[in-house]
C-alpha cells in the first residue's frame, strides 16, 4: 500500500489494507459497482429459481433487447434530471416518431417521393426524417421551457397528452405494419444480430479502447501533475475490463440461430447443411450495438465535452452557473433536442421489433425511463447522475420484469415488484449518502 | 384511403409544429339536415371517434337506416370526456331528440344523463357498451362478448385439440378481459380440457394479463414465455389471445424468435391482424361486423320513436349475425346485478379462407391493406385473388 497516492481525508481512513480502500485507490465508482452486483444478484437469483435455465445466452439476448428501448432514453433523461428538469413526454414522442416511421415506409415515401421497396437506404431516409421530427419536437418543448419559462413538468405533460392524440390522428386509429426488411434488423431477432465475426471484432475494438483510454488518462494526469492510480490498479482495471468484454462476446456467440432459420439460410445461400444442422453464432443483437454506441457517445458528451460540464454545473447550482457566464437557457434547450433525437432512436428499435407501429408504442415509457435513471443513482436534487448508471438501472428494472415473466408470474406481480424495488433502490441510496459513503 | 391518410398525416405534422394543440373538434355537431323536418329525431352521443370503426361503419349505417325510415339523425362526439358526454346529451334533448342512442364513456358516470332522458320520457338505447340501469328503460344492443371468447376458443380447440397453450389476456381492469372472454373460452371447453390434462398451460396458469392491452407489453411477455418454454423443451402448440392488439404482439414475438406460427386467436378485425390472417401469422380473428350493429340500432330507434315498448321491438339483420335468442329483446344479467333488456348479435369467426366476407361487407380495412405481401403460398391466397 506504500505507493498508493492518497488525499488527506483518505489518510484518516487508511488503517491498513481493506477491500474498500483498494477500490478507492483504483477510483472505482462504488455506486456503479453496487448496481452491477445487484444486477448480478438478480440474474443469479432467477437462475437458481428457474433450476439453472435462466442464464442462457438466448434468454439474456432477449432481456437485453427488451431493455434497449428504455435504456437509450434513460441516457438522456439523466441529463434532463441532472439539470433539475423533467421530461414526461418521451413516451408520446416515441409514439409519434414510431408512427412516422411506419407511415413513411408504407405510405408517405412511396406516395410522395416515389421511393418504393426497391430503393436502397430507405431505412436511412426514414431514420433521418424520424431524427429530424424528434429534434424539432425537442426544440419546441425546450424553447418553451428555457426561453418562455414554462415549467418543464407542465410543458412535457402537455406534450404527453397532445402528442399521444397526434398518434391517433396520424394513424386514424389503426396499427400500421410492414416495415423495410433492413429497418427490421434494428429489432434484434437472430437475423437482426451482427453475427460471430463482427462480435469478436467489436470485442477486440472495445478491449483496445479500454487499454487506450487507461494509457491516455495516465499520460494526461502525469502531464498536468495529477496524482496517478497505482500501477497494480491500472493493470487490474485493464485486465478486468478486457476480460469482461471478451467474456460477453463469447457469451453472445454461444447462442446459435434457431434450426429452422438456419436451414432456410442454408437453402437460400446454397450451402450444404452439415449433420446436426448449420451452426450460425447469433452474436450481439443490433439494438444492443446501438445501445452501446449511444451509451459511449452520451457518456463522452456528459463527461468530456463542455456541454456536459455545463449541464452538471447548472444542475449543481443554477445561479452560480449563470453568474459564471454559462448560457444556461441554450444548454437547457440543447438537452431537450438531444432527448428528442434519443426518442427517434428508441422509436426505431420499437418499430423494428413490432414490424410497424401501434397506437400505444411508447405508452408509459416516461415512467420506466425516469425509474431507470433514478434507480441508476440520478438525484432529483440536481447535479448528480451518470449515464452508465442509468443504463444499468434500465437493465435492473427489465431483468426483474423479464425474469418474473420467465418464471410465469403475471404482470400485476411484475408491477408490484418494480415499484418496491424503485423505492428500495432510492431509499438505500439516500441512506448511504447520509452516512457519507460515496457522493 | 392512403391519400386520405397522407393528408391527415400532414395535418398531424402541423399540429406537432404548433406544439400543444389538442385534437378533436367542437361539441355537438349536427349531422342531419337541421332537425324538425322528420317527426322522429334520433340523437346519438358517441364517447369518441378515435377508433376508425365508428366513423367508418357504425355511424353511416345507423344514419342510413334512420333516414331511410323517414327519421332525422343528429349526433355529438364527447371525445372521451364524461362531463362533455352529459352536456352533449342535454343538447341532443334540447334539439328535439325523441330517442337517444348512447355509446357511454363510462357505464356509471352516464347515469345522470339517463335520468334526464327518463324525466323527458325519452327511451334510451345503450349502444355497444352496457349502462348499469335499474329502471328497465334501456335497450342494450351489442355483440356477444362471451360469444367472442367462445368463438375464439372453438376455432383454436378444433385446430389443436391437445397440447400446450399460452393464454394471453388483456387489461386486468377490464371486465371483458378478466370475465367475459375467459368464460367464453371455458364454455367452448377449455376448462374441461385443462382439467382432463389434454391441454397444458404454458406461462401463468390464469393467463398473462397485458396492462392497457398494449402490443409491446404482449410482445415482451410472449418472448419471455417462449424462452422459458424452449428452456424446458416444451413446444407451444397454440395461443389464445383475447384481442387483436395482444395477438399482434404475440405474432411479432413468434416472428422475432423464429418460432414458426402455431394457431393464434384474436378479435376486432384490425387491418394489421387481418393481414396477418392472410399471411398465416394468425389463425382466427373473431369479427364483429358493426355495420349490422348500426342497422340494428337504427331499426330499434325508429320503432321506439313510433311508440313501441322496448319489449315490442323487432330487428331484421343479416342472418349471420342475428341474435341467437331471436330478433326481440331478452333479459341480460349485468355484472352489476341488474337486468337489462338486450339484443345480442353473434360475432363472426374468420379464418384466412373467409376473408371475402370482410371485403363484401365494406369494412374499413381495405383489400390492399389486408392482402399486402400475400403470395401464392399464403393461406389468404385464394381470398385475396
Amino acid at each position: 500500500m506504500a505507493d498508493v497516492t492518497t488525499t488527506p481525508d483518505q489518510v484518516i481512513a487508511n488503517r491498513g489494507f481493506s477491500f474498500r480502500n483498494a477500490l478507492t485507490a483504483a477510483e472505482i465508482d462504488l455506486r456503479l459497482l453496487g448496481m452491477l452486483l445487484a444486477l448480478a444478484a438478480i440474474l443469479f437469483g432467477f437462475n437458481v429459481l428457474s433450476g439453472g435455465t435462466f442464464l442462457r445466452p438466448t434468454n439474456m439476448a432477449t432481456l437485453a433487447v427488451q431493455a434497449t428501448g428504455v435504456a437509450v432514453l434513460a441516457t438522456g433523461m439523466v441529463l434532463v434530471i441532472v439539470a433539475r428538469n423533467i421530461d414526461l413526454s418521451v413516451g408520446s414522442v416515441v409514439g409519434v416518431i414510431a408512427m412516422t416511421y411506419a407511415l413513411l415506409m408504407t405510405d408517405w415515401l412511396p406516395t410522395f417521393l416515389g421511393i418504393n421497396s426497391e430503393f436502397p437506404f430507405r431505412w436511412l431516409i426514414a431514420l433521418g426524417l424520424g431524427v429530424a421530427v424528434g429534434a424539432v419536437i425537442g426544440a419546441v418543448q425546450g424553447f418553451i421551457i428555457a426561453y418562455v419559462g414554462v415549467p418543464s413538468f407542465v410543458v412535457t405533460l402537455g406534450g404527453l397528452l397532445s402528442l399521444r392524440g397526434v398518434v391517433w390522428v396520424m394513424s386514424q386509429g389503426a396499427a400500421v405494419t410492414g416495415m423495410d426488411p433492413t429497418f427490421q434488423l434494428m429489432g434484434g431477432s437472430a437475423q437482426g444480430s451482427i453475427g460471430g465475426t463482427l462480435t469478436w471484432a467489436a470485442a477486440a475494438v472495445g478491449c483496445l479502447a479500454v487499454i487506450g483510454l487507461l494509457l491516455y488518462n495516465r499520460r494526461q494526469r502525469r502531464r498536468f501533475g495529477f496524482p496517478l492510480r497505482p500501477t497494480w490498479a491500472e493493470l487490474a482495471l485493464g485486465a478486468v475490463g478486457c476480460l469482461a468484454i471478451i467474456g460477453l462476446a463469447a457469451f453472445a456467440n454461444a447462442s446459435y440461430w434457431p434450426p429452422g432459420a438456419a436451414t432456410r439460410y442454408a437453402q437460400e445461400h446454397g450451402i450444404a447443411e452439415p449433420a446436426g444442422g448449420l451452426k450460425i453464432p447469433v452474436g450481439l443483437p443490433w439494438p444492443v450495438v446501438i445501445l452501446i454506441a449511444v451509451t459511449v457517445l452520451m457518456a463522452f458528451l456528459a463527461t468530456r465535452r463542455r456541454f456536459g460540464r455545463y449541464v452538471y454545473a447548472y444542475g449543481g447550482n443554477p445561479e452560480a452557473a449563470e453568474l459564471a457566464g454559462i448560457n444556461t437557457r441554450w444548454t437547457l434547450l440543447k438537452i431537450y433536442v438531444l432527448m428528442g433525437v434519443l426518442c427517434a432512436v428508441s422509436a426505431a428499435i420499437a418499430t423494428a421489433r413490432l414490424n410497424g407501429a401501434t397506437l400505444d408504442v411508447g405508452q408509459s415509457y416516461e415512467l420506466y425511463v425516469i425509474a431507470a435513471a433514478v434507480v441508476g443513482g440520478t438525484s432529483f436534487a440536481g447535479g448528480i447522475g451518470t449515464i452508465p448508471g442509468a443504463v444499468l438501472g434500465a437493465f435492473v428494472m427489465q431483468a426483474l420484469a423479464y425474469g418474473l415473466a420467465y418464471m410465469g408470474y403475471n404482470s400485476p406481480i411484475q408491477n408490484i415488484v418494480a415499484g418496491v424495488v424503485l423505492i428500495l433502490a432510492v431509499g438505500f441510496d439516500a441512506y448511504n449518502r447520509r452516512r457519507g459513503g460515496g457522493s | 384511403m392512403s391519400r386520405a391518410r397522407a393528408a391527415v398525416g400532414m395535418a398531424a405534422a402541423m399540429i406537432i409544429l404548433g406544439a400543444c394543440s389538442s385534437p378533436g373538434g367542437g361539441s355537438a355537431s349536427a349531422s342531419g339536415s337541421g332537425g324538425g323536418g322528420g317527426n322522429c329525431v334520433v340523437g346519438v352521443s358517441w364517447n369518441n371517434f378515435q377508433q376508425p370503426r365508428w366513423g367508418a361503419t357504425d355511424k353511416p349505417k345507423m344514419k342510413q337506416t334512420i333516414e331511410a325510415g323517414g327519421g332525422t339523425f343528429i349526433d355529438a362526439d364527447a371525445n372521451l370526456d364524461n362531463q362533455r358526454q352529459l352536456s352533449d346529451v342535454d343538447s341532443l334533448i334540447q334539439r328535439g331528440a325523441k330517442v337517444l342512442v348512447l355509446l357511454a364513456q363510462d357505464n356509471k358516470a352516464i347515469l345522470p344523463a339517463l335520468q334526464k332522458a327518463k324525466d323527458a320520457g325519452i327511451p334510451v338505447i345503450a349502444y355497444d357498451r352496457l349502462i348499469e340501469d335499474t329502471s328497465g328503460s334501456v335497450l342494450y344492443i351489442t355483440f356477444d362478448n362471451v360469444g367472442v371468447g367462445k368463438a375464439e376458443a372453438e376455432a383454436i380447440l378444433q385446430k389443436v385439440p391437445k397440447g400446450h397453450y399460452v393464454l394471453m389476456k388483456g387489461d386486468p381492469g377490464d371486465a371483458n378481459a378478466s370475465t367475459f372472454l375467459p368464460s367464453g373460452w371455458d364454455q367452448a371447453g377449455l376448462k374441461d380440457k385443462i382439467a382432463s390434462g389434454d391441454i397444458q398451460i404454458v406461462g401463468p396458469k390464469e393467463g398473462q394479463f397485458t396492462p392497457g392491452w398494449d402490443t409491446q407489453k404482449a410482445q415482451n411477455e410472449m418472448e419471455a414465455i417462449i424462452d422459458a418454454a424452449n428452456a424446458s423443451n416444451t413446444k407451444i402448440d397454440a395461443v389464445l389471445a383475447e384481442n387483436d392488439s395482444t395477438a399482434l404482439g404475440v405474432a411479432q414475438a413468434l416472428e422475432s424468435k423464429n418460432y414458426g406460427f402455431p394457431p393464434v386467436s384474436g378479435q376486432d378485425g384490425d387491418p394489421a391482424n387481418l393481414n396477418n390472417l392472410a399471411l398465416g401469422k394468425q389463425y382466427v380473428d373473431v369479427w364483429k361486423n358493426s355495420n349490422q350493429l348500426g342497422i340494428a340500432a337504427g331499426q330499434a330507434a325508429l320503432q321506439l320513436c313510433q311508440g313501441k315498448k322496448i319489449n315490442e321491438v323487432s330487428i331484421n339483420v343479416d342472418p349471420s349475425v342475428a341474435p341467437a335468442a331471436g330478433n326481440s329483446p331478452t333479459d341480460f344479467k349485468t355484472p352489476g346485478g341488474n337486468t337489462v333488456k338486450s339484443l345480442i348479435l353473434k360475432p363472426t369467426p374468420l379464418t384466412a379462407d373467409q376473408l371475402g366476407k370482410v371485403f363484401a361487407a365494406g369494412w374499413y380495412a381495405s383489400k390492399d391493406q389486408i392482402c399486402k405481401g400475400v403470395d401464392s403460398s399464403s393461406p389468404g391466397a385464394a381470398a385475396c385473388k
